[in-house]
């Protein structure tokens, strides 16, 4: 049964997914994945855009992909830049340089908050009169250098580059450390309740978390929502761990597969992704 | 006799939150979907102040393709009078054809593109054009989320309660979906 189930998964995912395939996940400013740079060139890339980034926090990607698939260069920039979501969720400040040197084709797609400071005209220009001459002549690495120069000089003059700078103190929300606090509670919650035969307390506890949660988004509705819903998880759980109160399991208590469980599967290569950026199609594409 | 009163009091309640969150949910997708033709309008805003320049530009040159500038402009008035998305969308589409039209007669005239200001408009255009490209699809994209919630059960009983009615797609003529291409860089 299990195996059919699996079996429909792999011939649902394509079609969902039809005629977009992701190059992968980025591993840091510039991706690669068409292998047309030197060690050298990638990293110096890399630093200089890491130092954009540092200054104005506009994040400028650079991707080289061995296929565009059935995607024009034009789509597959826009679906790229929203997968990896290039720039500050908020403002949008990201770049996207896509190279795709089997079908000689190349997109400077910007995303909504450059929009304003990196025109189709200048991203048009930088093609016409970096990329394109350079690459014509098989030089990738020079090409792709000088275009983010002249965008990384752009978005540095640019009027609005000040506002850029001026990050809003962003609500980082992580979710490890919530999973573990989760945990934690959770793990209390098993010894103390577990402890008492009665079923009833989680239920108490339920609803006063409900409650608190309508108190902290300042909504009745969501409050009544969040009493009903905690009380009878509450209740639940309450329940269930007093069947099995912790120690009765054997060593360990009851979520020993939670607290024990494997190490935390970092992202490769110590960068943390980009900002979840978005693109509106702006940007300008050229041929070579 | 209390407990089926309890029971039934239980399901009512539920029923009520279920139908709320409903409401709530389909009101904000709908919201979202009428947002998102703002941003197709926005771009389409934006191709009818640049359509004009590049025909300034080029008009004097090509004083023999009269009738591509008139459909040009015929479909720009009848843009401008249209009311419902629906109108729109079609008027739209009139200019998007005349205005490929254009690009292909201006392909007969060589000179025209090597002009730079030629160039940075068309440069432009051909930006613009990608933008209503991608607007558009994701338009599509919610108003498909939004229809699925007002169609499926069921949650189409409470969509059908309060009156809401599946959106329409914006559906490209056959040969209109692909932007107009501009070769300018060979």
């Amino acid at each position: 049964m299990k195996k059919y189930f699996l079996v429909l998964i792999a011939v649902l995912v394509p079609l969902l997914t039809f005629a977009y395939t992701s190059p992968g996940s980025p591993q840091g400013f510039v991706n690669d994945f068409a292998h047309i740079l030197t060690s050298v060139e990638k990293s110096d890339l890399e630093a200089k855009l890491v130092a954009l980034k540092s200054s104005t926090s506009a994040e400028v990607s650079v991707v080289t992909v061995p296929s565009l698939g059935n995607e024009t260069v034009e789509t597959y920039a826009t679906k790229l830049f929203e997968e990896w979501g290039i720039g500050g969720k908020e403002k949008d400040t990201g770049i996207l340089l896509l190279v795709a040197p089997t079908e000689r084709e190349v997109r400077i797609e910007v995303g909504y908050g450059l929009e304003g400071a990196v025109t189709d005209l200048q991203s048009g220009n930088i093609i016409r009169k970096v990329i394109t001459p350079a690459f014509k002549e098989g030089k990738y690495g020079e090409g792709i250098s000088g275009a983010v120069e002249a965008l990384s000089a752009i978005i540095k003059n640019s009027p609005e580059a000040e506002q850029y700078s001026k990050t809003s103190p962003t609500f980082d929300f992580q979710l490890a450390p919530l999973f573990f606090i989760g945990i934690f509670l959770l793990n209390i919650f098993t010894r103390v309740l577990g402890k008492t035969k009665s079923w009833w307390l989680g239920g108490v506890i339920g609803a006063a978390i409900g409650g608190i949660i309508g108190f902290v988004w300042g909504f009745l509705f969501a409050g009544i929502i969040g009493i009903g819903i905690f009380t009878i998880l509450g209740l639940v759980f309450d329940f269930v761990v007093s069947k099995r109160p912790p120690g009765s399991s054997g060593p360990g208590g009851f979520w020993p597969m939670f607290l024990g469980g494997g190490g935390r599967g970092g992202r490769g290569g110590g960068f943390g992704g980009f900002g979840g950026g978005m693109s509106g199609g702006g940007g300008a594409s050229g041929r070579w | 006799m209390k407990k089926g009163w309890i029971i039934a009091i239980v399901i009512v309640v539920l029923l009520v939150i279920y139908g709320l969150t409903s409401y709530n949910g389909l009101v904000t997708s709908k919201e979202v979907a009428t947002a998102q033709w703002q941003q197709v309008e926005t771009q389409y805003q934006r191709r009818f102040d640049l359509i004009p320049s590049l025909v300034e530009s080029v008009k004097g040159a090509m004083s023999q393709e009269k009738g591509v500038f008139t459909a040009i402009a015929d479909a720009r008035t009848r843009y401008a009078g249209a009311t419902t998305v629906n109108d729109k969308a079609t008027a739209a589409t009139q200019v998007e054809s005349a205005f490929a039209r254009l690009l292909v007669v201006m392909e007969n005239y060589p000179t025209l593109k090597s002009i730079e200001t030629v160039q940075n408009l068309m440069t432009q255009i051909e930006g613009t054009e990608n933008r209503i490209a991608t607007e558009r699809q994701r338009f599509n994209e919610k108003v498909q989320s939004y229809n699925l919630g007002v169609k499926r059960f069921p949650r189409s009983i409470v969509a059908s309660m309060f009156g809401f009615d599946p959106l329409s797609y914006f559906e490209a003529q056959t040969g209109a979906e692909n932007a107009p291409k501009v070769n300018l860089t060979q």
